[in-house]
């Protein structure tokens, strides 16, 4: 365990040594994300501006869903999908074998090597939204609350870190995927309003099937005290559950690795 | 003494899809793909003693990179029984993917856009080296690759065979017992090619690691390798000494002759077989046991402005060799 975290502090060393190599891309990238975030953060206020109320939730309660939905858009900009584009990039053109031959999880390897620092501006963002939000809402926060809240927003991110790893490995048959991690791109952009704003069969379909509101939507109901005992049993089960599924499909594309090229 | 690396009846089978040419052949491939198998390796067997330095040749497509892939275990073999230090390859138990290295000569784990060292820390932290040992291994390193300034300097600035050392030097800090090198010396220019043969020779003798080696250079084979395993199409052909295999592979010697004028041309035919020739520059074969005496008449007799005596290319001559059917068994 203190090996993981020794090397963990590494690579992002090393990677924030080559994020310095390019002065340049790093501003623009860092603009880039802040841009970004406020667009996300205008395009819910102009919903709000049509109407008082979005599925129930009120704007306040709304810009909680927008901040977690920013600074885990932030994160996974920062930490996933440097990893996700590298490893696709290895599988087709072989050099994940240098990843196969280290005597480390390789999973973890994968995961965790490369980091950027572009989306700890979205990161930061969104954590300045979620504190506005609640400071305007003017809520009494109880320990249960955040307790709750830390651990529906940690089952989040092991969701988020799941789904996009199956689609990636998937590049071990398909070899060229990088329209999959398009794809959860678009529908991750649904988790920027509670899940309750759609209706019907999507709502079902983003809470049972691809688990967007268990991304953002259950984590601001943990914050404001809106959660049931379903929603965290839920969150528990996908986080937890699509995590296994991730390391029994790893395991099983590893022996389909067809390492190109000499 | 226990074999460092034991292959029994390896073999290792793709199922690869196939297309015809043109935008008819990829419609009909996107729609109704046409699968067929390839057998990379088909029932190769060998063994290595601890220290061994062993060739590796074959065309290109013979199966000696997959055959290394599975002895590095990142292939799953089809079928056989494959011990590298008493390991199953494919398991990649960490007290295996410790103790060997696979360095290719065509892929490189060394970060772009950092200096080499940064790539040996990383390394250094994954293999768990003491600090010490560290030390001490890249100083032996750095004294027998002279890399010196290199390891400062961001590796997109290096040249290729500076890049190469460094590969090297990087593959080698944890000071792997076995070697399974691909091509190492690829791309390089003679002087580096040499350098980096050089190296590996004074590695395995002063650790006494085993090594295996591809090269498309007969003179890294020759320069390294007492013993030579020839696959083709999967199959072994041949196992055992080097000495024996290269005169009977590449019995001549190829001539390279630039000449003051065309006319010369015309006289070559009497030295040897005239492989090519465009008036000014020809090319000849010459048997080998008769090349300096062949030399020396050809001067004697014919002005000419240039003149090499090379080894035909590996590729080249197992092929040659392999066309005309003679019989190559060990």
């Amino acid at each position: 365990m203190l090996k993981y975290l020794r090397l963990f502090a590494l690579f992002v060393k090393s990677s924030i040594l080559m994020e310095l190599e390019y002065r340049a891309n790093f501003i623009a990238q860092g603009t880039l994300g802040t841009l970004y975030a406020g667009i996300s953060v205008v395009t819910v206020l102009l919903v709000f501006s049509q109407t008082d109320r979005l599925g129930g939730w009120s704007l306040d309660q709304g810009l909680v869903v927008v901040g977690i939905f920013i600074a885990f858009d932030g994160l996974t900009e920062s930490f996933i999908q440097p990893n996700i584009r590298k490893l696709i990039d290895g599988i087709r053109t072989g050099t994940f074998d240098f990843t196969l031959l280290k005597p480390v999880d390789s999973q973890f390897m994968t995961m965790f090597r490369y980091m950027r620092l572009n989306g700890l501006m979205d990161f930061a963002a969104g954590v300045v939204v979620i504190v506005i939000a609640l400071s305007r809402l003017g809520l009494p926060v109880s320990a249960l609350q955040v307790l709750t809240f830390l651990v529906t927003l940690v089952m989040a991110a092991l969701i988020i870190y799941a789904l996009q790893l199956m689609l990636a490995t998937s590049a071990f048959w398909f070899v060229k995927v990088d329209n999959f991690t398009e794809a959860f791109r678009a529908l991750y952009d649904t988790a920027r309003y509670p899940v309750s704003a759609f209706r019907g069969l999507t709502r079902l379909t983003l809470t049972v099937i691809v688990p967007i509101a268990f991304m953002t939507t259950v984590p601001a109901q943990a914050l404001l005290g809106m959660l049931d005992g379903a929603l965290l049993a839920g969150s528990l089960a996908f986080g937890l559950g699509l995590t296994a599924l991730s390391v029994a499909l790893w395991r099983r594309a590893l022996r389909s690795y067809s390492s190109a090229s000499s | 003494m226990p074999a460092d690396v034991s292959v029994i009846d390896l073999a290792k089978h793709y199922r690869v899809h196939e297309k015809d040419a043109g935008l008819k052949g990829s419609l009909r491939a996107f729609f109704a793909r046409r699968y067929r198998t390839v057998k990379a390796v088909d029932g190769v067997s060998f063994s290595l003693a601890p220290g061994e330095r062993v060739g590796f040749l074959g065309p290109n497509g013979a199966g000696k990179t997959t055959t290394l892939k599975v002895l590095s275990g990142l292939l799953h073999p089809t079928s056989g029984e494959i011990q590298v230090l008493g390991h199953t390859p494919h398991r990649r138990e960490s007290a295996f993917l410790r103790r060997f290295t696979l360095v290719m000569g065509q892929k490189q784990q060394l970060l772009w856009d950092l200096p080499a060292v940064e790539t040996f820390l990383i390394n250094k932290a994954v293999y768990e080296i003491p600090a010490e040992a560290y030390a001490q291994t890249l100083k032996e390193l750095d004294d027998l690759l002279e890399l010196g300034p290199l390891l400062r300097k961001q590796v997109r600035k290096l040249s290729l065979g500076e890049r190469m050392k460094c590969e090297l030097a990087a593959a080698l800090l944890h000071r792997p017992q076995v070697l399974l090198l691909d091509e190492p010396t690829i791309g390089l220019d003679v002087t580096m090619q040499v350098r980096i043969r050089d190296f590996i020779a004074e590695y395995n003798a002063r650790h006494g690691a085993t090594v295996i080696l591809t090269s498309h250079y007969m003179a890294d084979v020759t320069a390294l390798c007492e013993r030579v395993i020839v696959i083709d199409k999967g199959h072994l052909l041949y196992d055992g000494d080097f000495r024996s295999l290269a005169e009977r592979l590449a019995p001549y010697k190829v001539v390279k002759l630039r000449l003051p004028h065309p006319a010369l041309g015309e006289r070559l035919a009497d030295f040897g077989e005239l492989v090519s020739n465009d008036g000014l520059n020809a090319v000849l074969r010459v048997p080998r046991a008769r090349a300096g005496e062949t030399a020396a008449r050809l001067l004697g007799q014919i002005e000419v402005d240039d003149v090499t005596f090379e080894d035909p290319p590996v590729e080249d001559v197992i092929r040659d060799v392999f066309a005309g059917g003679l019989e190559a068994r060990a």
